[in-house]
């Protein structure tokens, strides 16, 4: 049977496997029972510390392909006997699993991280290490405008290349009180109202969600009340445009959230994780940050680069940014500090910032990527921006490869919030929102500072404003989910490369570190790692190589 | 000492299809990783390796589901399935907890099995069964995904249940409206039975009516070493030995197995003469090593006079002659797996 990528990925797999999660052919299960015994076999007459170097040593991979995972561990036994070489059939198994992890000789696994090193964790900022001068990101104030920039709210076309949209709603209720209920209810029948166009209803309703708001507590409150003014906003068309609005106050909203809650670190360490392995070895690195704002993802790596046994590599980092209006070299002010934080660290550094109003602007070649670099490209939340105009992620996509990347690192959002009917767009927000404004609420044991707390939301809630009062290039905040970004990732040339059981454990001891654990829920999915409240993943994190014939690294 | 570290592949090979017998020996070799020999738990790897399934608010084949936070302190979760009653259009927020439409709907309140160490409600594994409940029994059906051992010791899991017990209690819209109450049963597997047992106990003691407990090989043990667990020992994928552990992992420090949670009816039970106990269901499997301490639960559920009902499971396969083959030639057995898999799959799970 041969198989193409991934068009047929779950032809031929065993149902019974598959409804719980696990990936076999039908034709692999024989041979996968062969290396369930070899492996309980040699587990049966390895020492005490053989089985516990598998478990606390060996990094596991994509736990939902058996067959590789028995493999990796089988290889952790082959070393150097031939005997039992020559009893494994692996040759044949695999080469025919699709998506597999390359598999590494012994020599080849990096190791540079050890699974318990706490420097991976003390080396994340805190705002403490980055300092923000404060008050020059305020200087400009928002200014409310009626500018009917649409006649008529047309949703985007489904393109031909669009991945199929998922088809789970996944729903994490904090106990609801009777208050909250009904005013779900309204906020639900306000959407339908305006869907149907029947927009004097819809009115009538905004302002009972409004009543209804003020008697409930909590995230509740706080989410309803965004999407009611996101629904006021659709109504009466009212789309605040405001030029003066300088990118440094999203970037001071987004700073708060990063102290707020969890999200935005897991962001950086597992795509941080990710590179480091990726560059494992590499005397001169590379990385282009689509995501750069002020730079926070950047000290803990090169803090990290600056520890790497046998020294650290020649660091340089493209950041690329939004035009600011005030003229001000934001990026290149942010470079400085980076520059001066290497300098202290000793790590030779290069920055260079670029500035365009859309990543589709850019091209591999004024990136002068050079030879001798190996090439990381990293997106936190920014790759869905692009989702309004088909060609453009194309065009972005392609200029990645361009650059011959030994590894890009894509986190973001687990939601669908870009599917044409209104109505589910809608639902689906209010379900994600809900649950994240229900995590910064946390279980009242560490709250978050106020400031941080209520910027936070603003930040959060401009992301709600975007989803259901906009339309067209206007709307921006196009999630979708990882199984679709792995669709158009794949569909795109490019391969996954997995995180694994050491990434997993740093991610959860981060969690325990910032988050006092709390409801924050790391979860394995196919070789990414996504973040969620309780059982409600909610941010996701994929790394990617080019497939094979683009890129002669074996990593 | 023969045969009780090694696991006796060869026996268990015969007894279940290809694809189920992966599938233990997939988890198998998973558990012996987390087990720590100092009785830690590498609970990282743990959730790493465990294959879980978001809820669905979206009827799939009938069934619909959606987590609820019922404890903010602990953090209590549990996952609710209900039947989505066949309408077209999914069920907003809002109707996900509208009240239920029949007369009588039974509410089983369910506690997945790990040994009280391993999995969560919404493992893959355990997400499957619940639904296949709802359908089965024409039930809501309440998932606890109650915090476990090593972390959380007696009497976490018990607390867990009582507590969920109480919410689905105080629900009103899960109330029959036949009489306008909630019609509870505690249902579990393994561990999930053992903590059905339990939190029956408080249920009597504080006047909440549960009208049924399911047990599915009910965990529950002792100190001496029974016939089964000593005929038994390795041969179908369990050993003594890893018995042992997840109760030291969950029973108090110091405690022997007599201890009344592990060993209700044992020398530090209690009888439940005069109880008012629910009526038993208890399933023990044939090939169960502790099926003798699960007969001895039914016997002493019987001894206080009340209704229980046990049931016997035995793997049909092993009457099959096409398993009884001494060519232990792997591929054929796959073949043969695969040719009668609609059948088999039926009697599993």
């Amino acid at each position: 049977m041969l198989w193409n990528g991934s068009e047929n990925q779950d032809a031929g797999m065993d149902e019974l496997l598959a409804v719980l999660g696990y990936k076999v052919r039908s034709s692999d299960m024989a041979d996968v029972a062969q290396k369930l015994e070899q492996l309980e076999m040699f587990m049966g007459s390895a020492q005490e510390d053989g089985l516990s170097h598998l478990s606390s040593d060996t990094v596991h991979y994509n736990p939902s392909d058996i067959s590789s995972w028995l493999e990796n561990m089988l290889s952790e036994f082959n070393t150097g006997d031939p005997s039992f070489d020559q009893s494994l059939n692996l040759a044949e198994s695999s080469s025919a699993v699709p998506n597999r992890r390359p598999k590494l000789n012994q020599s080849q696994q990096p190791c540079v991280f050890q699974d318990d090193s706490e420097y991976d964790l003390r080396a994340i900022p805190g705002a403490a290490v980055y300092r923000q001068t404060p008050d020059e990101s305020l200087s400009s104030n928002k200014r409310l405008k009626l500018t009917d920039t649409r006649s008529e709210l047309n949703n985007s076309l489904i393109s031909s290349t669009m991945p199929v949209a998922e088809a789970t709603r996944p729903v994490v209720m904090v106990d609801s009180q009777e208050t909250g209920i009904r005013l779900v209810h309204a906020l639900m029948a306000c959407a339908e109202a305006v869907q149907e166009g029947n927009l004097k209803f819809a009115d009538a309703l905004v302002k009972q969600v409004g009543l209804l708001a003020v008697s409930q507590a909590g995230a509740m409150q706080k989410v309803a009340t965004y999407f009611a003014e996101a629904l006021a906003r659709r109504i009466y068309r009212i789309f605040p445009q405001d030029p003066l609005e300088s990118s440094s106050y999203s970037d001071l909203l987004q700073m708060h959230f990063y102290e707020s809650c969890p999200y935005l670190k897991f962001a950086h360490f597992t795509a941080n994780q990710a590179i480091l392995e990726a560059f494992s070895g590499a005397k001169r690195v590379h990385v282009i940050d689509f995501s750069m704002k002020q730079g926070m993802q950047w000290p803990a790596l090169i803090q990290a680069l600056a520890l790497r046994p046998g020294g650290p590599p020649a660091f340089r980092l493209t950041g690329i940014g939004p035009p600011q209006p005030d003229n001000t070299d934001a990026l290149q002010q942010v470079g400085l500090k980076l520059a001066q934080l290497s300098e202290t660290i000793g790590v030779e550094f290069e920055f260079k910032g670029f500035v365009c109003n859309s990543l589709a602007d850019l091209n591999s070649s004024m990136l002068e990527i050079s030879d001798d670099e190996a090439v990381a490209v990293n997106s936190v939340f920014e790759l869905h921006r692009l989702l309004a105009r088909p060609e453009a992620i194309d065009k972005v996509l392609k200029s990645i490869k361009d650059t011959n990347p030994r590894i890009v690192t894509v986190v973001e959002q687990e939601a669908n919030h870009n599917g044409v009917v209104f109505l589910d767009r809608f639902t689906e927000a209010l379900h994600y929102y809900s649950s994240l404004f229900d995590s910064l609420e946390g279980s009242g044991l560490s709250p978050p500072s106020n400031q941080d707390l209520i910027m936070s939301e603003v930040y959060l809630g401009r992301q709600i404003y975007n989803v259901v009062s906009c339309e067209g290039v206007d709307r921006v905040e196009r999630h979708e989910t990882l199984t679709q970004w792995r669709s158009r990732m794949e569909s795109a040339g490019f391969n996954p490369v997995h995180l694994g059981s050491n990434a997993f454990k740093q991610a959860s001891m981060l969690l325990a570190l910032f988050a006092g654990g709390d409801g924050y829920r790391v979860e394995e999915n196919n070789g990414c790692l996504m973040l969620g409240w309780h059982t409600r993943p909610l941010i996701a994190t994929s790394a990617w190589r080019l497939a094979a014939g683009g890129n002669t690294d074996s990593h | 000492m023969a045969g009780s570290n090694e696991i006796n592949v060869n026996e268990s090979k015969l007894v279940v299809p290809l694809n189920t017998w992966i599938l233990i020996s997939q988890f198998k070799l998973a558990y012996n990783l987390l087990r720590r020999r100092d009785g830690t738990f590498n609970r990282h790897l743990a959730e790493f390796l465990d294959r879980k399934i978001p809820a669905n608010a979206k009827p799939v084949d009938g069934v619909l589901s959606f987590d609820v936070i019922i404890d903010r302190g602990t953090g209590l979760l549990c996952r609710i399935y209900r039947p989505s009653d066949g309408e077209e259009a999914q069920p907003s927020i809002v109707e996900l907890e509208r009240p239920v439409a029949e007369d009588v709907v039974p509410v089983i309140i369910f506690f997945h099995g790990g040994s009280f160490a391993h999995s969560s409600a919404n493992s893959a594994i355990y997400d499957t069964l619940c639904r296949r409940l709802v359908g089965n029994c024409k039930a809501v059906v309440v998932s606890v995904n109650y915090r476990r051992a090593p972390e959380n010791r007696y009497p976490c899991a018990y607390d867990d249940g009582w507590c969920a017990l109480k919410w689905v209690n105080s629900r009103s819209w899960l109330r029959s409206k036949k009489d306008s109450k909630v019609h509870i049963f505690l249902a579990g597997d393994s561990s999930g039975g053992n903590i059905a047992h339990n939190v029956s106990l408080r249920a009597v003691e504080s006047g909440i009516d549960v009208l049924g407990n399911i047990l599915l090989n009910p965990m529950f043990g002792g100190q001496e070493r029974t016939e089964s667990e000593k005929r038994l020992d390795g041969k179908y994928f369990v050993t003594i030995q890893d018995r042992d552990w997840y109760w030291r992992a969950f029973l108090p420090e110091g405690e022997s197995r007599d201890h009344p949670a592990c060993n209700p009816f044992g020398p530090n039970g209690k009888s439940l003469e005069g109880v008012k106990f629910p009526k038993s269901l208890v399933v023990v499997a044939g090939l169960d090593l502790v099926q003798d301490w699960q007969m001895a639960y039914a016997e002493g559920l019987k001894k206080a006079g009340l209704e229980s009902v046990h049931q016997w499971i035995i793997t049909l396969l092993v009457s099959d002659e096409r398993f009884h083959t001494s060519n232990k030639n792997w591929p054929a057995l796959a073949n043969e797996s695969k040719q009668g898999k609609s059948a088999n799959s039926r009697n599993i799970g």
